[in-house]
């Protein structure tokens, strides 16, 4: 009889509903939605997303306090780097004793962001800011360069600035 | 007039329930299995070849990309097969941190597997409500070491930093509630009629075979060999935990669902444990400059959520990379165990066979 009303009735999906049932019941009854536990979803493009300190985007070369490029073309990162995306190309400046990179490059494209090439740098010249909005049309928008690398410098990540309405 | 003819069938290589890109050959009579072979290689890349020729310290970053869905624990396996292979000794502290990183991916593995399993069955609830939980993990993935996906977590000789602040009120806060998640996955999944219908006596695979085939993880303990290298030979700082390997012996797609839910138990008893007893110091092992192997070859098994993952390392004296790399994967080895599970069943439990297996194709096809 018990067993008969078991399957007439169909309690375990009822148990497996009502869960999803509790879920809705919370959210709509509350005023504030953000507040409801749980709630993970985020309105991303409008609030920008907060990304965690240690977050790995793109690389970006350092100045320092005369608003000169730190790096020293010691090369460490291009040896390091696991998909050989950086090339250094080392030169003069005057007023400079050290070497200044007359070219910087770094292919965005095929950088798989390990953040190999900040640990071994020994001046602390580059970092890998927490831009992570990285898709662009062209391809000359990834292969930066000095001025993009130079200007990347800690820009809070533009949102929305490659999207379709944009054009 | 009417012929018995048996019918070929392709399943993949784009099919939604095959986690990747996998292929497989089936004969059918009617709805009924009788021949099965996986195809693989779709997403071959050359891992064990493009680590020959880099160095130590660069072939970490492929590991991440071979099972994608538990990076620490590749990373991990490979972090500790160099170790052997140069003779260093790992801080206390850079132990417990690894462990438990290590027993967070568990959790988010077995997470997702819980999810796309659950997906491919029917039930589309416990998808959503299993990444809620593991966009935690990937957040405190991303706390620790920048990436939430592609770690490059660890290092050899230890980690590069130790955990941030406030790492400790995130895994607080995520153990609080994960006891009740696990509740709700299994009020909505365990006593689930239907669950039960598509799972329970489907896609068996039996002790005898399951050790012939050298299937390992989840779906060996759930034909009831308690084989666990976290328990049979102890790495990181599993010696020291109080932990218990759950076993079932119905070795059938229930047996293996109701074996993970009790694994994800048992991980966050271990990273309660991690936190309790995390020792101060050092995170990094002096390195010297140069890394010069003492010995020749390494074998070094850990367990992933997968199962056993090895790395074989044959060192060079002089040279900076490894002279042969090779990788155990446990997804590899455990997609041999499909043709015995599928054939003699039904063509809709195909995909209940695949998903137990708990493959990542990255990972197969390396």
């Amino acid at each position: 009889m018990n067993k008969l009303l078991r399957t007439l009735i169909p309690f375990d999906i009822a148990k497996g509903l009502s869960i999803t049932g509790k879920h809705f019941a919370k959210v709509f009854f509350t005023a504030n939605r953000r507040k409801v536990p749980f709630h993970i979803v985020s309105e991303y493009p409008e609030v920008v997303a907060k990304m965690q300190p240690r977050f790995r985007g793109r690389l970006t070369l350092l100045k320092d306090e005369q608003g000169e490029i730190k790096c020293v073309c010691c090369m460490a990162c291009e040896k390091i780097c696991p998909t050989q995306v950086i090339t250094i190309e080392k030169g003069k400046k005057e007023g400079r004793k050290m070497p200044f990179p007359v070219r910087y490059d770094f292919e965005m494209e095929r950088c798989i962001f390990c953040e190999f090439c900040v640990e071994s740098c020994g001046f602390d010249s580059i970092i890998l800011n927490h831009q992570f909005e990285l898709a662009a049309y062209n391809r000359e928008d990834f292969s930066l360069g000095m001025e993009g690398l130079e200007q990347n410098m800690f820009v809070p990540s533009p949102v929305g600035k490659f999207s379709v309405a944009d054009d | 007039m009417f012929k018995n003819e048996e019918m070929e069938v392709n399943l993949g290589p784009q099919h939604p329930s095959t986690h990747g890109v996998l292929r497989v050959k089936l004969r059918l009579d009617g709805e009924t299995i009788t021949h099965c072979r996986p195809m693989i290689g779709y997403l071959h890349r050359g891992v064990e070849k493009i680590c020959e020729n880099q160095t130590f310290f660069q072939g970490q970053v492929w590991t991440d990309r071979m099972d994608y869905c538990s990076a620490v624990a590749n990373n991990l396996g490979w972090a500790e097969a160099n170790e052997k292979l140069f003779g260093i000794t790992v801080p206390r502290r850079a132990q417990y941190i690894r462990t438990m990183l290590n027993e967070f991916n568990r959790l988010a593995s077995h997470l997702i597997w819980l999810a796309t399993h659950a997906l491919d069955i029917g039930a589309m609830t416990v998808f959503l409500y299993a990444f809620r939980e593991r966009e935690d993990i990937l957040d405190m993935n991303e706390a620790f070491c920048g990436s939430r996906l592609t770690t490059t977590a660890f290092r050899i000789g230890g980690l590069r930093e130790d955990l941030p602040p406030g790492f400790e009120k995130l895994v607080t806060k995520f153990l609080a509630k994960f006891p009740s998640c696990l509740e709700e996955y299994e009020n909505l999944l365990s006593e689930n009629r239907i669950w039960k219908k598509r799972t329970v006596g489907v896609a068996k695979l039996s002790a005898e075979d399951a050790i012939a085939l050298g299937v390992t993880g989840p779906v060996l303990r759930a034909a009831g060999v308690p084989y666990d290298i976290r328990k049979a030979f102890p790495y990181a700082a599993y010696a020291e935990m109080d932990f218990e390997v759950p076993t079932k012996t119905e070795a059938d797609t229930y047996a293996r669902y109701l074996v993970r839910m009790e694994e994800m138990r048992q991980s966050a008893r271990i990273i309660q444990q991690c936190m309790d007893g995390m020792p101060e110091g050092p995170v990094m092992a002096k390195l010297p400059k140069i890394l010069r192997a003492e010995v020749n070859e390494v074998y070094h098994a850990t367990e992933a959520p997968k199962g056993e993952i090895g790395y074989y390392l044959v060192g060079e004296k002089g040279s900076g990379n490894p002279y042969r790399f090779h990788v155990r994967a446990p997804g590899f080895i455990n997609l041999q165990a499909l043709p015995k599970m599928a054939e003699g069943g039904l063509i809709a439990d195909i995909v209940a066979a695949i998903g137990t297996l708990d493959i990542v194709l990255g990972e197969i096809d390396r």
